[in-house]
């Protein structure tokens, strides 16, 4: 009898989503410091 | 074009073939049957891990160079691969435990890789926190440089640590002598993941770098407190 494959989507969906928000994010930050610097 | 917006252009890049990365990941790339979907995490976790240790050994090199130059641009240049690579090791560091759940049945074990993977990232902020403490900028330099170099020395124990200490990290399968140990779909998402990680860490870097520089230019006329 083949063996199953374990189901747990659920930790795969939550680390692509976190690592898609971390680096969003730090991208998004370093935009905004480089604005606030560059503000007259 | 300024050096500011030539690395928002190539982070833009990054950003849009990370989402063409996890469109392969996930839709085009098989499932590993004994792992199942949660296998799928190695695309992102071990490109950051390789460009979390990369970022250290630069900032150890820069810091090196910039100890016999005091060339300002070396230092400048390691701030910025050490912010960068904090970022890389905190992807490590959260992707790590989801993927372990439920492969080892434990989001965290205290053995070498993790605890100095841990120590790594620990090593970064302590950077970062000694860089934002000194307000004095060729001592800051000096300082940071030496610590930095520290944190160079680290990481070969971390990529040796699966040969030296029992484990329940697995043995590189990519990084290894000889042929990887992965099929061919999954090294091509792979080497995929490992060239946009590159990308953004290029991409980072630069931005970072151009923050520097801008900071030190108002740093010097008095505008903004140290960076």
């Amino acid at each position: 009898m083949p063996e199953s494959v374990p189901q747990n989507a659920t930790y795969m969906i939550a680390a692509y989503i976190l690592v898609g928000v971390i680096l969003t994010g730090y991208a998004l930050s370093l935009y905004l410091r480089a604005r606030r610097c560059l503000r007259p | 074009m300024s050096m500011l917006r030539v690395g928002r252009w190539i982070t833009a890049i990054g950003l849009v073939l990370l989402a063409g990365v996890y469109l392969r990941a996930l839709s085009f790339t098989p499932v590993e049957q004994s792992q199942g979907l949660a296998q799928k995490i190695f695309y992102l976790h071990v490109p950051a891990a390789i460009w979390a240790e990369t970022a250290m050994i630069l900032v150890g090199l820069a810091s090196i160079f910039y100890l016999f130059t005091k060339d300002p641009r070396l230092d400048r240049f390691a701030a910025s691969s050490a912010e960068v690579g904090t970022v890389f090791c905190a992807i490590v560091l959260t992707t790590g435990p989801i993927w372990g759940k439920p492969i080892w049945g434990t989001w965290w074990t205290w053995d070498a890789r993790l605890t100095l993977t841990l120590f790594l990232f620990l090593l970064y902020l302590g950077y970062l926190l000694l860089r934002s403490a000194v307000p004095d900028p060729a001592m800051r330099a000096r300082y940071a440089a030496v610590l930095g170099i520290c944190g160079m020395c680290e990481v070969p124990f971390i990529h040796l640590s699966v040969y030296m200490f029992p484990t329940l990290h697995p043995m590189p399968i990519v990084l290894q002598p000889g042929r990887p140990k992965l099929p061919g779909s999954m090294l091509t998402t792979w080497l995929l993941s490992l060239g946009v990680f590159t990308v953004l860490y290029v991409g980072f870097v630069v931005q970072r770098y151009a923050l520097s520089y801008l900071r030190e230019q108002l740093e010097a006329a008095g505008e903004v407190g140290h960076a």
